[in-house]
């Protein structure tokens, strides 16, 4: 149905911890952010969503609160902790780290590519 | 506990907050999002449609927010268990049923297993009990085992040996406690200083033994058991210092031993220990090299193997062979555990019961998977909706087999009720030499034993229905609301093996209960050799200090007889040590004089019987040759035995034994020859399920024993000839208790009260067998007819005749039972074999008893299949073509 690139496993956790370090988000505001900063990168369904902030609330990764949408209807606004962030810093680094390794054994074939 | 539940409820309440915010917070995303593709341009209904698609399943996504709280097991374990018990309330009868089933198979495991808990499997109450072991004389090549020692090896053994890092002997007999009230019996456990200390046990008051109390011209001291303080002194507290009078010998009382330090009969509450160089009997023989009477029990030092210990004795016992080979030669020293020794031969019978009431179980568990599954297949839509709505196969398997671990729990509590009140019933049938029946209860260990079993016969019945359930076709069952057609055949399959297991394992119970009833019927009809009607024994025990002389203790009894014999109502009276099955048997090794001697290590042995002349006539042992005894055979006059048929068979075949002579090694004998002069018929001495050996009879006034072991045949009842025989015995000294009266045919009725325990038991367990199999058939067949009601009647509107429809039902009955008996009969074969060791004159594949029970089988199968067979009969075909 769609052509856009579906969301690598593993790194769900990853972007909404990056989504919400911007800004208080609801569950779907992080699902637009997402789709925003990963330039339209999708979930196979949204529901998913929802375990994993679940999961990252539970690690203490997330707190939440309620209050009220821009349109005025009542969500629960999920916000980064301070273990999130240092989580964020840290993730971000061993992603880095890995995209380099990756590309660097990429690159030593080229006679493959 | 209420913190707890607190907590609990905590949990299950915030949950439906927790549940009731994500429900919001999910339709706040579907909302939102149908929003902006509204806005996007498409229609409402595409928008809102779109948005769902989107999402996913709320259902499973909200269940996997569920999975990410962590407590999501238990939480659903408490749902499907208050799930479980909402599904058992809507139907009671089932519930009841299955409730009820399972508490019998888990009250009567649980009842059973606390006895041979507490039995066989606890060790023994004595500090570091398992380095504790019986170390024992036998002769291998003529299977003599568990002898005792002589002092003179055991003191030799206890000093030399680097092994045990103590050793300690003991022998028992009664003594009289005289002085204080009536004179009464008491058991007396005649030991080493050592052996107190031994078990590492501390007195209650006082001390124990010192090594000085053993040596020969130490003071005479005896320890109490606390019971016996308790009972015979009313707890008085300045006992210790004090002395009482064994055997009209003064002992001085030094310490008292508290009532749960029992040995060496674990059975005993009530006892003194003495020293054995202070015991009138046991204390004369301490240094004869000779012998083996006394009983060794050694405590193995740490680190040291039984092997390692094996072979030191090994080494012992062939340097005493070489250096007293006329005492040791062709003598082994063994040992074993002192658990195993004390509790070895109960194993095997309690094993046996504990392996018939887990069959009970097993059936029990095979009946509740029946109902089950009948349940599962009536359930298959509710199972359906549940698994559309987005439950996992794992999570309806986890959901049903809650639930029959509601049932487990239910009748597991149940049964442990049940076991409570039983235990204290059991162990009050068991027999009254089991040792160790006062540890019976229902403790933590017997506690956790029934919970397992609970869980484990929940996961066992509940295992199978679930798979069924979960691997269910979906889309059939929500089609066809899954009640008719959802019936697959395995099902049915499955149910039809369930109910043929059950007549298997049934038919294993009842073969097994029958072969054991058969052989205790055989061993209470085999006639002993003499006749036990109207016989009443006592025993009178003579102090030895006070009666020392061999002529005093004939004196006594001749006199005791004539004045017995002089009263009213006394037909015929005579002494016997021993008398057969009731007291043992005395086994001396015998020489033929004129034949070559036999060689030490093959010596003949005979069963040796001191009697008086009457003995004969009151038992009713028929003469077959020769003379009997009479008032004549006297210490001065020849000396004469009577040797049994067996005997004369076995040592004199093809010849007359009239005018041989024997020797014997008994003490009175001293080497002096006997001469046979007569033969008498066998008689079973030693118990009634084994057979008549070479015995031979004395004269009691040759030999005669420090006490009288009376035999009374008299018309009147047990009391009045108990009062006579204490009447005059009082009449010829005040002093001496006359003991263990009682009824023979009674006494000798609780040598197999054991065999009769087990048989009765296993009789139970196997009418319950019968019962619950009996229902599996019932049910199966009985759900087989509601499932076929249409078809039934479809036929019968065809013109099918009733007793053809009889006929078809019963059939499916007929090879249900077919099925189970083969079964069943295989599995018996298997498992009587196991069973040989216990019984009497009956063949393990015994043809009578296999064949009644497959045919009890038969016919409780076809009567539980006769009745649904009747309703199907009676199918009306107008209702039956209406039916759903």
């Amino acid at each position: 149905m769609t052509e856009q690139a579906q969301l690598l496993p593993g790194t769900l956790d990853l972007l909404i911890l990056k989504a919400a370090s911007l800004g208080p988000l609801h569950g779907y505001g992080i699902l637009l952010r997402i789709e925003q900063i990963t330039h339209g990168a999708l979930l196979a369904e949204q529901g998913a969503l929802y375990p994993a902030l679940s999961r990252l609330e539970h690690q203490g990764l997330l707190n939440s609160e309620w209050g009220t949408s821009d349109n005025n209807r009542r969500a629960k606004f999920y916000r980064l902790t301070t273990s999130g962030r240092r989580r964020l810093r840290e993730e971000t680094q061993s992603w880095n780290r890995l995209v380099m390794a990756i590309g660097a054994a990429l690159g030593a074939k080229p006679q493959e590519g | 506990m209420f913190a707890q539940l607190r907590s609990l409820w905590k949990a299950l309440w915030n949950r439906t907050q927790m549940e009731s915010e994500l429900g919001d917070e999910m339709s706040f995303h579907l909302e939102s999002r149908a929003q902006d593709l509204l806005r996007s341009g498409l229609s409402r209904e595409d928008a809102y449609r779109r948005a769902r698609i989107e999402f996913g399943s709320t259902v499973s996504y909200r269940e996997k927010v569920r999975e990410t709280h962590g407590v999501t097991w238990l939480e659903d374990f408490a749902q499907d268990l208050r799930y479980g018990w909402r599904v058992l309330r809507k139907n009671p009868g089932f519930g009841a049923v299955a409730v009820l089933t399972m508490a019998l198979g888990i009250g009567a495991n649980t009842a059973i297993f606390s006895v041979v808990y507490a039995v066989v499997l606890k060790p023994l109450p004595y500090a570091d009990s398992e380095q504790l072991f019986n170390v024992f004389e036998a002769r291998p090549q003529e299977g003599v085992t568990g002898a005792g020692w002589s002092y003179v090896n055991f003191a030799e053994l206890r000093q030399k040996n680097h092994v045990f890092s103590e050793m300690a002997g003991n022998q028992s007999h009664q003594l009289t406690l005289t002085g204080r009230g009536a004179p009464s019996v008491v058991n007396a456990s005649v030991v080493t200083p050592e052996l107190l200390s031994l078990f590492g046990e501390k007195p209650l008051v006082g001390r124990v033994f010192f090594s000085e109390d053993g040596k020969p011209g130490a003071a005479p001291v005896a320890v109490l058991s606390e019971n016996l303080w308790r009972s015979s002194f009313g707890a008085d507290p300045n006992i210790i210092g004090s002395s009482i009078n064994l055997d009209k010998r003064s002992f001085t009382v030094i310490g008292i031993m508290p009532a749960a330090f029992r040995f060496p009969q674990l059975t005993e509450s009530e006892q003194v220990w003495i020293p054995l160089v202070q015991d009138p009997l046991f204390g004369g023989w301490m240094d004869r090299r000779a012998g083996h009477w006394l009983r060794v029990t050694g405590r193995l030092k740490a680190g040291v193997s039984m092997a390692q210990a094996q072979a030191e004795l090994d080494a012992v016992s062939v340097r005493l062979a070489k250096e007293f080979p006329a005492e040791n030669d062709g003598w082994a020293i063994r040992m074993v555990p002192l658990q195993q020794m004390i509790v070895g031969k109960l194993k095997s019978p309690l094993l046996v019961l504990l392996g018939a009431v887990g069959l009970v179980l097993l059936i029990a568990c095979a009946n509740i998977a029946n109902l089950l599954l009948t349940r599962a297949t009536s359930r298959a839509r509710e199972i359906a909706v549940r698994t559309a709505l987005g439950a996992g196969r794992t999570r309806i398997v986890r959901q049903l087999l809650s639930e029959a671990t509601v049932l487990g729990l239910f009748g597991g509590v149940t049964g442990i009720v049940l076991a409570y009140w039983s235990v204290h019933g059991l162990s009050s049938l068991l027999p009254s030499n089991f040792p160790r029946t006062n540890a019976i209860r229902v403790d933590n260990v017997v506690l956790g034993f029934a919970l397992l079993l609970s869980v484990g016969a929940s996961v066992a019945f509940g295992l199978a229905p679930a798979l069924f359930a979960a691997k269910a076709n979906l889309q059939t069952n929500l089609r066809e609301g899954g009640v008719r057609s959802g019936e697959s055949g395995g099902y049915r399959r499955a149910r039809s093996f369930l109910a043929a297991g059950e007549i298997a394992l049934a038919m294993v119970l009842l073969v097994a209960a029958g072969l054991l009833l058969r052989s205790f019927a055989n061993l209470v009809s085999v006639s002993p050799g003499f006749n036990a009607q109207h016989i009443v024994k006592a025993d009178i025990s003579l102090p030895q200090f006070q009666y020392s002389k061999a002529q005093q203790w004939s004196a006594f009894s001749d006199e005791l007889l004539a004045r017995i014999q002089a009263q009213p109502g006394m037909q015929d009276s005579a002494v016997a040590v021993p008398r057969p099955i009731v007291d043992g048997f005395i086994n001396l090794a015998f020489d033929i004089v004129g034949s070559p001697a036999a060689s030490s290590s093959a010596s003949r042995t005979v069963n040796y019987v001191s009697v008086s002349p009457e003995y004969f006539h009151v038992m009713g042992i028929p003469q077959l040759s020769g003379r009997s005894f009479d008032r004549r055979d006297v210490m001065s006059s020849p000396h004469v035995t009577l040797v049994s048929k067996t005997m004369a068979r076995l040592y004199f075949p093809n010849q007359d034994p009239l005018g041989k002579q024997l020797t014997v090694a008994f003490p009175f004998d001293n080497g002096a020859p006997r001469e046979i002069v007569g033969v008498v018929d066998d008689v079973r001495d030693v118990a009634l399920g084994q057979a008549p050996g070479p015995m031979m009879y004395v004269p009691y006034d040759q030999a005669p024993f420090w006490g009288a072991n009376l035999v009374v045949k008299s018309g009147l009842s047990p009391s009045s000839v108990a009062i006579t025989i204490r009447q005059e015995v009082r009449k010829m000294d005040k002093d001496l208790p006359v003991t263990d009266v009682a009824m023979m045919p009674e006494v000798i009725e609780t040598t197999v009260a054991q065999p009769r325990f087990g048989a009765s038991l296993l009789g139970l367990f196997a009418g319950l067998a019968l019962v619950l199999a009996g229902t599996g058939i019932f049910g199966v067949i009985s759900y087989s007819v509601s499932q076929r009601t249409r078809e039934i009647g479809i036929r019968m509107a065809l013109g099918a005749q009733r007793e053809n429809v009889l006929k078809q039902v019963l059939q499916e009955g007929a090879q249900l039972a077919a099925v189970g008996l083969a079964l069943g009969l295989a599995g018996s074969l298997g498992v009587t074999r196991l069973l040989a060791s216990l019984l009497f004159g009956v063949n393990p594949a015994d043809p009578l008893t296999f064949g009644v029970v497959a045919v009890i089988l038969a016919m409780v199968a076809l009567a539980a299949s006769y009745i649904p067979a009747r309703r199907a009969t009676r199918v009306d075909p107008i209702v039956a073509l209406r039916y759903e």
